[in-house]
């Protein structure tokens, strides 16, 4: 007993070790320097809640909130039904089911920077390969910017439902093969077609997978920054700035002349505004959906 | 007996694991730190045994084959014995910097590409004392405070600069009716307009800067402005200590007329650098404007056939009030943690030397701000330099408080605002700049009051005193 104990503590440990290390640790830090001004040198000077008060005036900021959730929303709106739509094609017993998953699965394991890089390639305005096909068929007469202001952010959902789709469409898959196969027997025999299959059957099943997967749909979402920031880091003047991205120029500003000044304590405060968000959203989406734990 | 295997080889598995992070905690990976007489008769040859080693970062890669090159020379012939170890560090070479010295394994000499916060960080160590008076008399005249120097005390030393032109296709601007670039901001606009009614069936356009992010705005407007103000740059008025971006009003005016004239290229809004560069080598772009890394750009990553040159940047009446603004951020600095600061000194007394310097320029690998060099080297062997070689119309201006006054805006910082109504024509310009300059100014004001600046009111600053001061007028 006392051997399995021992056992037990060490195979713990070093996830123990890393957790607190690598997550426990900067978060309290973080704590602790949202009530400090601090730039990361010279002595931190204690404000009280100055962090928060200078971010409830900052247009900036909120414009970036607003930024997200037009994003988050756009990403959830298209990946979501499209992910259950392809699982749902791709757990029938179709010839190649195997392939065409791999293939839709495949943009989860890129690199999300890399793959920007790639789509910039693709959408930029000069050479980018969708406009040299736009023109060559006659569709438009002049490159469209697909990163300017007015359609960068309908790009980069684009680009992250391109990103997520294969990753939740996965997860529906093994939601779905959790359904039994009696239950579609005995609606057949009663004369369902697949529409009614869809809405009376597999999405009320799916309950509690339908609630996690669209948790981390959204939480995932609102976090998204890494592609914006190689696509168009956070512009044409701040149309797709989201609050994730935000929050990284405070801690590493991006610059063209060298010269950065860090703002770690305004930056930990939006740090943990931004987390207190992502888990109102979150709270609020589970409140709101805790009837799908009562279906299944 | 099956449990009593699992729990065997979990401890066996575990022991191992903490053993790895223990051994990966405690080893320095020598990310710089010195090691002094390091040898071991095992592992190192007895040449270098008694070798006394230093570390140098840098992030520069355009000369890194050149410097890699000096640095094994001297390795080979100082009677030092000093040994060199010369590290790249690839992007985010700022936060590479932070971690170094946060684990105590900063090197001895760096490259110091972001000079405040370097020493208010404590990173550097003053170079009067490690440096004699001769040697740093070379660099009379051109030590400007917060830049090289903070509070009197010398902490790295010029070398390069970027200078600013605007770079003009010739064909084209010819074809347009244009015998020579553009003196006057309203010209630079017609010669835009021109270039772009000629090429437009061609996909040429008279225009460009890269929106993607701020240097779209600070590219053209820190050059021009600089160049037309007898008293700010970067927004900043030195005379009376405060922001006025009313400096830029003329030249985000006459991008927003090439914007609306339809001769800024299209794409413009999420252009980045390399491939506004990439349009320029085809021949696609009449006009940009950008510094002294564009003749090696068109030499090796874009070589080129079309005919382009550069001139100095239009200002809005043709008349040089101020000077043109040389970004000459410091070079080398010596880490204040340093075990080894006199042989690091050595090193950078090696590196400043006439000789070295002079191959330097002469190679093409960047335009020195030294006088010493600028006076004696031969013309560098790099296609298009020409026009960037110092004129007695550039200059190292001092440093403003614009970074640290950032971090205290509230509100869109200049650039943004000065894209937007470039793209959009919104928000009326007068108010912006009004706001602009309340929001700077509140922002400057905490800046102060924390402590967080030095920089003041100098109200004998005149940029036109700048002029002559890198090359005879």
């Amino acid at each position: 007993m006392h051997k399995n104990r021992l056992g037990a503590y060490l195979f713990s440990f070093p996830s123990f070790f890393l957790t607190a290390a690598l997550g426990i640790y900067p978060i309290v830090w973080a704590l602790r320097y949202m009530f400090y001004d601090y730039q990361g040198y010279g002595e931190p000077r204690l404000i009280g809640f100055g962090n928060f008060a200078r971010l409830a005036r900052d247009a900036e900021f909120w414009q970036s909130v607003a930024n997200t959730f037009v994003y988050a929303g756009g990403k959830l709106v298209i990946t979501l039904p499209l992910s259950l739509i392809l699982a749902v094609i791709l757990n029938r017993k179709l010839k190649g089911r195997h392939l065409f998953r791999a293939v839709v699965f495949l943009p989860t394991i890129f690199s999300a920077s890399v793959m920007s890089i790639v789509f910039y390639l693709i959408f930029n305005s000069y050479n980018g390969i969708l406009n040299q096909y736009l023109l060559e068929l006659q569709l438009v007469s002049v490159p469209v910017d697909w990163l300017g202001a007015s359609k960068a952010m309908l790009t980069i959902v684009i680009i992250a439902v391109w990103g997520a789709v294969g990753n939740y469409m996965l997860l529906f898959i093994a939601g779905l093969q959790s359904i039994p196969e009696e239950v579609y027997e005995a609606a057949s025999l009663d004369g369902v077609n697949p529409a009614q299959r869809l809405w009376y059957i597999t999405i009320p099943m799916l309950g509690p997978v339908l609630q996690m997967i669209v948790m981390l749909a959204i939480t995932t979402s609102l976090k998204g920054y890494e592609s914006i920031m190689v696509l168009t880091e956070g512009g044409p003047f701040g149309k797709t700035e989201v609050m994730y991205l935000y929050l990284y120029k405070l801690f590493f500003p991006l610059t063209t002349t060298g010269t950065s000044v860090q703002n770690i304590g305004y930056g930990s405060a939006v740090g943990f505004t931004t987390a207190v968000i992502v888990g109102l959203v979150t709270w609020l989406y589970f409140w709101m959906s805790r009837k799908l734990n009562n279906l299944y | 007996m099956k449990r009593t295997f699992g729990n065997k080889y979990a401890f066996t598995l575990c022991g191992l694991l903490i053993l790895a992070l223990l051994m990966a905690a405690c080893s320095s990976a020598n990310g710089g730190e010195s090691e002094a007489n390091a040898g071991n008769g095992d592992e190192q040859s007895g040449a270098t045994q008694d070798k006394l080693k230093i570390s140098y970062w840098t992030m520069d890669r355009h000369d890194m084959d050149y410097m890699q090159q000096k640095v094994d020379e001297y390795n080979a012939t100082n009677t030092d014995n000093i040994e060199v170890e010369m590290k790249v560090m690839a992007d985010n070479y700022n936060q590479a910097v932070d971690v170094a010295f946060a684990s105590n394994q900063a090197p001895d000499v760096l490259k110091v590409n972001d000079f405040q916060t370097y020493v208010n960080k404590g990173y550097l160590a003053s170079l009067d004392e490690l440096l004699d008076a001769e040697f740093l008399a070379q660099f009379d005249g051109l030590l400007a405070e917060n830049v090289y120097k903070l509070n009197g005390k010398v902490y790295t030393l010029p070398n390069t600069g970027q200078y600013w032109r605007l770079l003009y296709n010739v064909d084209l601007m010819e074809q347009a009716g244009f015998s020579e670039p553009p003196k006057t901001l309203d010209e630079m606009v017609d010669a835009a307009k021109k270039i772009t009614e000629i090429g437009k069936s061609e996909g040429i356009y008279g225009f460009a800067s890269n929106f993607k992010n701020g240097s779209g705005f600070t590219r053209p407007a820190y050059a021009s402005g600089s160049l037309d103000s007898e008293t700010s740059h970067e927004g900043y008025n030195y005379q009376t200590g405060e922001f006025d971006f009313g400096m830029y009003r003329d030249v985000v005016e006459a991008l927003r007329r090439i914007k609306t004239d339809g001769s800024m290229i299209p794409g413009a809004e999420s252009l980045d650098i390399d491939p506004l560069r990439a349009q320029f080598a085809q021949g696609k772009i009449g006009m940009y404007i950008n510094h002294s890394s564009e003749p090696a750009v068109y030499t090796s990553q874009f070589p080129t056939d079309i005919r382009w040159a550069s001139a100095l940047v239009p200002t809005s009446d043709g008349v040089i009030d101020g000077a043109s603004w040389v970004n000459a951020g410091g070079y080398l600095g010596i880490s204040a943690n340093s075990a080894n600061k006199e042989a690091a000194a050595k090193f950078i007394k090696y590196v400043y030397s006439q000789e070295l310097r002079n191959d330097y320029q002469e190679k093409g690998l960047g335009l020195s701000v030294l006088p010493f060099v600028n006076e004696s080297a031969g013309k560098p062997e790099l296609a298009g330099i020409d026009g960037f070689l110092p004129t007695q119309y550039d200059g190292i201006y001092p440093a403003t408080p614009i970074s640290i006054t950032e971090t205290k805006l509230e509100g869109k910082k200049a650039a943004d605002v000065f894209i937007q109504y470039i793209l959009t024509g919104s928000p009326d310009l007068d108010a912006a700049i009004g706001d602009l300059n309340d929001q700077y100014a509140k922002a400057l004001a905490a800046a102060r009051a924390e402590g967080l600046t030095n920089i003041e009111a100098d109200p004998s600053f005149n940029a036109g005193n700048l002029q002559g001061s890198l090359a005879a007028k």
